[in-house]
Parts: C-alpha cells; structure tokens; sequence
C-alpha cells in the first residue's frame, strides 16, 4: 500500500465536496483524511485528501476523473517524500487526585507536544505531527486515562520551489 | 413648506424601476442564446417560467411531451441533430426526477442538454416541502455540470455558463435548479445576456500540442496494418470530411464505433465495417492483427473491446480524444493526442504519408465473406414465411438509399439496424449507446424531426422499449411532424431472450410479451398505423410508410426466435466472436 496525497485546487462552490467525494465512491476508494481550506487565492479552496492504494494507474485514473470536474482548477498528486505534511491530534487526559502526575518536561522536550487547556481534573494536550508521529504518541498517552482523542486530516506542502497556486490556470486571482 | 409644493408641482411622479423578473431573464436567455424549440412539461414549481413563456410563444416554440423522460430524450434527439444544447423544461420534484435518465444517457454519448428545472421557493428548501427533492445532489453523478439558482440576478450568467459548459469540449447534460423564488422575484439590474467564452476552471483543448500530433504521425507512418477505430467524436467535431481524407491519403480501414456510425459512408472504400460485440466479423477479429490502432473520439467501451487483456495487446495505440479522462482510462495510449477530433486530424494530414494498404484492407473483405455466409445470408435470403428483422432493415435501407435518419431503441433490433442499414450521409443514427436506455427511441426521433425537419427520420423501435415511452405518440400526433414509426414485433423482449438462450440454458425467465394491439392504440392516439406480418407485402407497406407525408406507424410482425450474431460473449476476447 502506498500513501498519496491529492492537492485539489477548486473555484468556492456549494456542493463541490459531494461532486469530488462520489468520484471516490463510484470507484469503491477509501479516504483516509480529508481537509478543506480557503487558500492564499480569494475564491480558491484547497482540498488535501489522503488515500493509500497499491496501484498508482488506478491513482492516476481518479486524478484525471476529478481534474475532469468543471469547477476544479487543479489537481496534483504527491507521495510522501514529495512533500512536508502534518496533522494535529488533541488527547483529553483524566488527571484526577492521586493519580500518575504528568511529564510535562518530556512531554514538551521529548514528544514536543505541549498542554493548551488545563480542567480541573483533566488536560488537553496537543500534539502536532505525522500519523506516524501521532500514533506513538497515543500510546505514550496511553500511560494515563485517555478520556478523548481525535487528530485532523493532514496537510501538506509540495517541496517544490513555487507555491502551488503559482500552476493555477491564468486570471486576474485577488491575493487574500 | 413652499418649496416642497413646487417640487411635487414640478416633480412627475417616478415608478420605481422594474427590471425583468427571473422567469422573463430565463426566457430572454433562451432567446439570447437562439433556442428556437424547447421539450417540458409544466408543474407547480416551474409556473413563473411558463407564464413567462406564454409571452415568448412567438420566438420560443414549446413542445408539450407526455412524460418528463419523453422530454429528456426528445432534447437529446434534438441535440444530436443540431449540434445545439437541447433544452427540457420540467418542474421540481418527480418532474426532476423523471429526466434522470435521460441525463444519465446525455452523459454517457456526449449529447449537450441544458435542463431546466423548478425548485420549491428558497425559504422551503431542505424542509421536505411539497415536490421537493434534492435534484442536485441527485443528478450530480450524471451531469457535467449542475447548480442552483436562487436569486433572479444570477440567471443571466448562470444560464450562460450552462450553454457554454452543455455544448463546449465534449458535450454533456447540464442541469440548472431553479427555486420558485428565483423565477418570481424581479432582477435588481437591467437585463444583460453576455455570452459565456471561458471559465477559468474549464478550458477544454481543441488545438493538440504540435509535439502529440508529430509522436501521432511517426507511427502512423511507420506502421504496417494501422487500423482507424472511429468514434462519436467524429460527428461532434463535425470532422466527416478530415476523416475521408485521411483514411483515403493514408489508405488505412476504419471502423466505426456504434456511436460513431455514419461517419464515413458504408461505401468508402476504406470502411471495413463497425466494431462492438454485435459488430463485423473482421472489424471485430483483425484488431488483434493490427500493428497500429489509431483511435479517434472513442473510449474504448467494454462493448468494444470485450476482455481488456486480450485486446490489442500487439499493437501500438494512438488516441485521439477530447477528454484528457479518456486517455489511459481503459487503454494505455502510445501516443495520446489530447483535442477536438477535427483540429487533430487537419494537423494530422500534411504530416502522414500518401500510403497503399490494399493488401491489410483485402484481409477485412476476406472475412466479409464469411459473415455473409454464415449470418447475413440467413437474415436476407431465406426461404420462410416469416419477416426476419435484418430484411426488413436492409429493404428499408434501400428504399431510402441510406440517406435516411434512423432512430433506434435498445436490444435486438438496434443491432440489426446497425448491421443492415446502409449510412451515406453523416450523422444519421441516433441511438442509445453507453446508456442501452429501452423507451429512447419515440421521443428521441420526434426531438430529430423538429432538429432535422428536412431529413426523413424514421424510428425503430422492438416491442419492449416501445411500451415504456408510448405516451409521446401523444406529442407527435399534436406536432403533426411525419415521424416514421417502426415498430420491429417479435412478442419478446428479444435480446434477453437470446442470451438466456445462449448462456442460461434457454431458461426464459420472463421474456416473453403480451402485447396490446398497436395499431389500434396508434390509431387512438390519432396516427396513422398499419401493420404487415406477410414478407410479400413488406415492400409496399414500406413504401405506403415512406410516402406518408404524417406521422405514421408500421408494424412489422418479425419472426420470434431469431438471434444476433455475430456476438462476443460477454466478457471475452473478441477472438471469441460467435457468428452462430
């Protein structure tokens, strides 16, 4: 199975998410994550959508699919190495009297993770990184009562020289 | 206090400005656009927009059909006569949500429509009010483009971007949701219809890269038995013409796809015949032979090709396509020519040398022969009493020279069509091809007729599909357009029939019909209706048919059982092709 990131540059419309998400669909492909953001282009939305598949003509053949879809402006596919990406997790932690006192220096220096809210008998702690990253975390947070976990979709970036949007078809685009 | 009396002394009195309402832009966009012919059907939520229409009936003629899908099919009818985006009309709800099938098949053979659609009012949306339905979210997997409309000010853009998206690149269905609020209100601005010349995120490549069309020509150049695989794409680039010069520069056979038939007239001398599992023998057989496979403006349907690891895999493929989708989608492409089928082959031709192929074409005749003896012959010159399909065709075919446009349904006969009608002109059948949709026929010819009103358009329908849409005989009688109706009567659904012959073991599992009496039924409706089941007296009953100057029925008692070959199983290689 391999990792593939699909950058998907879209003109703001309503119902365009349905119009990307049945072309997966239709073809029985999973979504592993999914994020939607505005992006430095007004009008431009940026879909970042992570699948793993082990035929990469099958990848390819979704791309043209959605680069077919009228309001889409770009679409462009990327493997691990190609780019830097991150997700974010937050862990709620029960730290109720008498129990395991957290590590805060570990958790900072060595996980580089920090604590953003502190309950009174919980702590939220967010922990940025890869899914890689994140998943052993989870279980080094496993050393105290887990109460919630959830992460983002990942976002990435091409390492590539230009930004992006510089490969967006030409027109008058209005910078954010 | 004085002067306030000479301002209003002074002062005539000002109406506040009224700007169109949505349904007056609606139908000025339609006059804009040079929409002449319009199929709907009125309901509840699409009301403003009639009403509207009621005053635009002297610019825009409107065609009441029986049925919304009557509507769908007659536009796509319309559609592939003209070229032009055909527009249905219909209301929210089930009026929506009976034109999805013929979007679903606009779809599939490329055929632009612009469906017009009413919506609940604005504030209604999302709770289940009367007739409404997500239309949107529902016909989005089978539109190339869909939106909804809720204020009258976005009409005049909006409605431009669908005839733009519908008609441009390769053609498909666009459907608009209007609410009713839309329709009613009045714009906030004057009127201004501009045309739509490009979108941003939609530019589709008519001109090929100079760089495709040389790596095209080089193996075109360099091959041995290259083999032109024609499709659809040929009548929509209107490219007719480009591909009879080159097929005769180049001396190469070209088969035609079922969507692409008539594009080259069945007495070319490079025309070897059409490819499908109910194609020729040789166009089927000899594309494992070819050394080349220069494919234009089709996409390689599992109908085609039968089973993709058994075919072509000798040959090197050039694909000539619009959609850069199609590209590598079924076939991997040697040389992939992304653009419009017209522009390709005119930068094709100065570049591909003047060669002879006489021998490879010799090879496609061998197995014509073959094909007339073992399937034609039977279908054409039998000794029974019954009329079989295939001689029914092939009288009607030269009755009418090959000029006619035919119009076909979906199973047995639609095949027989294929196999025994003999194109000369371009652009002569209209059929359901990706779809297979059974009841496309009736409306789809009507919508031909009012597309194509100086050509003869003769329908031919089995006795299955003509069943789901009979209503529009409705439409035609109210039309008075001479559409020739044929109806090809075997009591079965035939084509299920043949293949639970062939691989259920004859197990008939509900097949067989029984039918009402058509002529009758013709006649209620108020045309004109024969029927013939005595092979001595087709030829003038075609004749009567053919010199009718109404609208009028013929139905054509055919024998029962009759199969069609040649036939790829499927699911196997077109080496496999059975011809009995």
């Amino acid at each position: 199975m391999t990792t593939f990131t699909l950058s998907i540059f879209t003109t703001n419309t309503i119902g365009l998410l349905n119009r990307i998400t049945i072309i997966f669909t239709r073809r029985r492909l999973n979504i592993e994550s999914l994020t939607v953001c505005e992006t430095e282009r007004k009008g431009v939305s940026r879909f970042t959508i992570v699948m793993r598949h082990e035929d990469r003509d099958t990848v390819e053949k979704l791309v043209r699919q959605i680069r077919k879809v009228v309001d889409v402006l770009a679409v462009f596919g990327y493997l691990d190495h190609e780019i830097v990406f991150n997700e974010i997790a937050l862990f709620k932690l029960a730290t109720p009297l008498g129990g395991t006192a957290l590590n805060i220096k570990e958790i900072n220096l060595d996980w580089n993770a920090k604590v953003v809210h502190w309950g009174l008998d919980y702590v939220v702690i967010e922990k940025n990184g890869t899914e890689v990253e994140i998943a052993e975390f989870y279980q080094y947070m496993k050393n105290w009562e887990i109460l919630e976990y959830l992460k983002s979709g990942r976002v990435a970036v091409g390492k590539t020289e230009k930004g992006l949007v510089e490969y967006l078809p030409e027109s008058d685009w209005e910078t954010v | 206090m004085a002067n306030t009396q000479t301002m209003t002394a002074e002062m005539p009195m000002i109406e506040p400005t009224k700007f169109l309402s949505g349904a007056q832009a609606i139908m000025q966009c339609l006059v804009e656009n040079n929409v002449k012919t319009i199929f709907g059907y009125p309901g509840g939520a699409i009301m403003p927009t009639y009403d509207a229409l009621y005053d635009y009936q002297d610019r825009i003629k409107h065609i009441l059909v029986r049925h919304e899908q009557g509507a769908g099919h007659a536009a796509q009818g319309y559609a592939r006569m003209t070229g032009r985006a055909g527009v249905a009309i219909v209301t929210s709800g089930p009026g929506a949500t009976n034109l999805m099938t013929p979007i679903a098949d606009a779809l599939l053979d490329s055929t632009p429509l612009v469906c017009l659609v009413g919506q609940v009012k604005a504030n209604l949306l999302g709770t289940d009010a009367f007739q409404e339905c997500d239309i949107i979210g529902m016909s989005m997997p089978v539109t190339k483009w869909n939106y909804q409309i809720t204020d009258a000010d976005e009409i005049p853009e909006i409605m431009a971007k669908a005839f733009y998206i519908a008609e441009s690149g390769r053609p498909g269905p666009v459907l608009l949701d209007i609410t009713r609020t839309a329709q009613a209100d009045f714009m906030t601005k004057p009127f201004v219809y501009k045309p739509c010349e490009e979108i941003v995120s939609y530019r589709p490549r008519y001109i090929p890269k100079q760089s495709q069309i040389e790596e095209a020509a080089k193996l075109i150049n360099a091959a041995q038995k290259p083999y032109i695989f024609a499709g659809h794409g040929i009548l929509i680039a209107k490219a007719e013409e480009e591909l009879n010069e080159f097929a005769r520069k180049t001396d190469i056979p070209v088969a035609t796809t079922l969507l692409g038939m008539s594009a080259l007239p069945h007495n070319h001398p490079n025309y070897i015949g059409w490819l499908g599992m109910h194609g020729n023998y040789g166009a089927n057989v000899l594309t494992n032979e070819a050394d080349l496979i220069i494919a234009i403006g089709m996409r390689f349907d599992d109908r085609v090709t039968g089973d993709l690891a058994q075919f072509i895999t000798q040959a090197k493929v050039v694909h000539i396509d619009i959609d850069p989708a199609e590209i590598n989608k079924n076939i991997k492409a040697d040389a992939p020519v992304v653009g419009d089928a017209k522009e390709a082959l005119k930068a094709l031709l100065p570049l591909v040398k003047e060669r002879k192929h006489t021998k490879w074409i010799a090879e496609f005749k061998k197995y014509d022969e073959i094909e007339f003896e073992k399937v034609s012959k039977r279908d054409l010159f039998h000794d029974g009493d019954k009329i079989k399909m295939g001689e029914a065709v092939a009288m009607l075919s030269k009755k009418t020279k090959g000029e006619a446009v035919t119009v076909t349904d979906v199973g047995q006969h639609q095949m027989i069509v294929n196999r025994y009608y003999e194109y000369m002109k371009p652009n002569s059948l209209v059929t359901s091809g990706g779809a297979g949709t059974m009841g496309f026929a009736l409306p789809a010819a009507f919508g031909a007729k009012v597309g194509a009103p100086d050509r003869e358009v003769i329908a031919l329908i089995g006795d299955g599909g003509f069943q789901m849409t009979i209503q529009e005989l409705g439409t035609i009688a109210q039309s008075g357009l001479p559409v020739k109706i044929i109806i090809l009567n075997n009591n079965f659904l035939g084509m299920v029939r043949q293949w639970q012959q062939l691989f259920f073991e004859k197990r008939y599992s509900f097949v067989e019909l029984q039918n009402p009496d058509f002529i009758a039924i013709s006649k209620g409706f108020g045309i004109d209706a024969h029927k013939v089941s005595d092979r001595a007296e087709l030829s003038t009953e075609l004749d009567k048919m053919l010199a009718a100057t109404t609208p009028y029925l013929l139905e054509i008692v055919c024998e029962k059982e009759e199969n069609v070959f040649p036939m790829v199983p499927a699911g196997g290689g077109v080496a496999s092709i059975r011809l009995e």
